[in-house]
């Protein structure tokens, strides 16, 4: 039966992704922007801007465009080939060109979601062990205030404190020092890499430029997430079994235990959602440090109206938000058989 | 942050939990909510400089807090020239009157995209939920994918190959946000429908078009409004951000992201006025967008 309810799944996810495609492509081009103006520049001959729109192939018509995106048209290789196309801007395979960017992305999410999550969990549990009690009071204040606050701003605020004021922190110019070398990379995530290779200095030195792009993510996604643990485990502290426990006078702290292992299963949800909508989402804290993620990749191409990455940066970010809701619902499955035998 | 709605909804389902009494804070909100609304409409009016016009010398630092009440006594006793209370930026604007000049374009592009959202998405969540059938089955679908795009990345996209203009940026966050609406709306009226009113109704006869418009309808509203508070922060949010990467409204307009934009690099060298004026303006905005939500909410469920 699990099987069948994540086949189920798959199917949906594959037909959202199919039709995304087609909206995506369809849109950017039914969009009066001219992307062909954009690259050969205003002032170019009428010939050679039949030539640029020529070799980009935007003097064919829609449907033939669009078949040959897909892979469907004949000897084009497109999306069934796993071809998202050449960048117009750099003539770079878009595939390559995402493959360099989505590790910084992954990276700077997982470090700031590890660490929001060792602050907002205790957090969270403790202000929930006495709701109206001061420690929940702030802990509701900032559960609103992180949620609605301009992220970016707030990182050219710690660039202001910690690196021109104090002089603690690096200038918000990238990843690594470029006087450093790194070796090529293996996994693309320049944080493992360099593990691997042995190289701890660069390891040190990444560390020490994602310190306030971390700090200003943290920051903001503390606030729904203090918010969420807080809400789960006030809720599973209400439950009859906890009462029972209560009853049978085992210790808060036994008790907070189990509460915590309920508040659990739906507080990863959220922190999935959450994952997968930053994805797109950590565009600004990015074009602030200047840390050349999927997020500034996708501005770029943005800016440029270089139509197959937009297609291939919202594809790809959409997947992979999409696999892992999917992902949470087949282990949410397994853990609660009631999902799967609606 | 736009993306935190999606959370919100999501949690949408779930009881409520009893959330602390913050009275103070609500009328702190009432009142920044009220003062940016004000700003609105009299900002540009009642600025000292013009928002968009250079006043030629840049980088006047704003005045220090000791000098603030000699200053204060000045201008209010009409001596002396008008004071760039929050300094000039880079390019000789006066930030005080941009400050106060930019709810004109962010509050009047946010609650109009929401606007938009609500006569969009509240109809199509009407009928989707009262008229179950393969039709609606396929707009909940289409209201799906829309909802799986990256909210940013697609506003920015909408926005900038229709070109970036306040009209096109509306139309791009309403479409954008509608898909909530159709979702909150279509959940709302379903649990309606089973109500023993719309049997009553049918009962004496009035039309199926008719029970959904005047009774199902205004009894499903509660929280669309609430949303739309939230939303109305979020659009904020998004429109600074967009601005901010320049893929919103185009310089000089006084828009509270571009204002942070343009002051991000002499951030870095130590003139910290011309962006952190605009900041706080978006931070307490949209915190009090953020608090009315959260209270509306508790009033809607209790």
């Amino acid at each position: 039966m699990v099987i069948r309810f994540v086949l189920r799944r798959l199917g949906i996810s594959l037909l959202q992704l199919m039709g995304l495609v087609v909206a995506v492509f369809f849109l950017i081009r039914l969009l009066p922007a001219d992307p062909v103006a954009r690259l050969v520049g205003m002032n170019a001959s009428p010939a050679a801007y039949a030539q640029a729109a020529h070799s980009l192939g935007l003097d064919q018509p829609l449907l033939t465009q669009f078949l040959r995106y897909v892979g469907l048209a004949h000897g084009s290789k497109g999306l069934l080939q796993g071809n998202l196309g050449t960048s117009w801007v750099t003539n770079t395979p878009v595939l390559t060109e995402i493959g360099q960017m989505l590790p910084v992305t992954i990276q700077l999410l997982t470090l700031s979601f590890v660490v929001t999550l060792l602050i907002a969990v205790p957090v969270g549990i403790a202000s929930a062990r006495r709701p109206g009690g001061w420690v929940d009071k702030i802990v509701f204040v900032y559960g609103l205030f992180g949620g609605s606050q301009p992220e970016f701003w707030w990182g050219l605020l710690f660039v202001f404190v910690f690196f021109f004021k104090l002089g603690i922190a690096p200038a918000p110019l990238g990843l690594v020092d470029p006087m450093l070398s790194p070796s090529p990379p293996i996994t693309g995530f320049i944080i493992i890499d360099s593990v691997l290779w042995g190289e701890f200095g660069i390891l040190a030195d990444v560390l020490y430029h994602l310190m306030l792009p971390v700090l200003t993510l943290v920051f903001i996604l503390s606030g729904p997430i203090m918010k969420m643990v807080r809400q789960n485990m006030i809720r599973a502290l209400q439950s009859d079994f906890i009462l029972y426990a209560q009853a049978g006078g085992l210790s808060i702290r036994t008790i907070t235990r189990y509460a915590f292992r309920v508040a659990l299963a739906p507080s990863i949800t959220l922190v999935g959602i959450l994952y997968g909508v930053m994805l797109g989402g950590a565009v600004l804290v990015e074009s602030v440090f200047s840390l050349g993620g999927i997020g500034q990749y996708a501005v770029r191409s943005v800016l440029a109206f270089d139509y197959p990455a937009i297609e291939g940066v919202v594809l790809v970010i959409t997947a992979l938000s999409l696999l892992i809701y999917l992902l949470l619902d087949i282990l949410y499955a397994a853990i609660d058989p009631r999902v799967a035998h609606p | 942050m736009s993306q935190a709605e999606l959370l919100s909804a999501a949690v949408g389902g779930v009881q409520p939990v009893r959330a602390p009494r913050l009275g103070g804070l609500m009328v702190f909100a009432v009142g920044v909510v009220g003062v940016m609304l004000a700003l609105a409409v009299l900002g540009p009016i009642i600025a000292p400089f013009n928002p968009t016009q250079s006043a030629f010398s840049t980088y006047i630092p704003p005045p220090t807090p000791a000098a603030l009440p000699h200053l204060l006594w000045q201008s209010l006793s009409g001596r002396g020239g008008a004071i760039h209370w929050f300094g000039t930026d880079g390019s000789g604007f006066d930030v005080f009157s941009r400050v106060i000049s930019a709810p004109r374009v962010d509050l009047v592009i946010a609650v109009l995209a929401n606007g938009f959202a609500l006569l969009l998405g509240v109809p199509l969540g009407l009928v989707a939920g009262y008229f179950r059938n393969p039709a609606t089955e396929i707009l909940m679908r289409v209201s799906d994918v829309v909802q799986s795009f990256p909210v940013f990345i697609s506003a920015m996209i909408l926005v900038a190959l229709a070109g970036q203009s306040m009209v096109n940026l509306i139309i791009a966050l309403a479409v954008l946000y509608a898909p909530i609406y159709v979702r909150l709306t279509r959940a709302e009226v379903m649990s309606q429908k089973a109500r023993g009113m719309v049997e009553a109704s049918r009962a004496i006869g009035i039309g199926e078009w008719e029970i959904a418009v005047r009774h199902v309808l205004p009894n499903s509203l509660g929280p669309t409004l609430v949303q739309s508070s939230v939303t109305i922060g979020f659009a904020i949010l998004l429109t600074a951000g967009l601005s901010f990467v320049g893929a919103g409204v185009r310089p000089p307009a006084a828009e509270w992201g571009l204002m942070i934009a343009t002051g991000a690099n002499d951030m870095v060298l130590g003139e910290w006025w011309p962006s952190v004026f605009p900041g706080i303006a978006i931070s307490l905005t949209v915190f009090s967008f953020a608090v009315l939500g959260d209270a509306l909410e508790r009033h809607y469920r209790s």
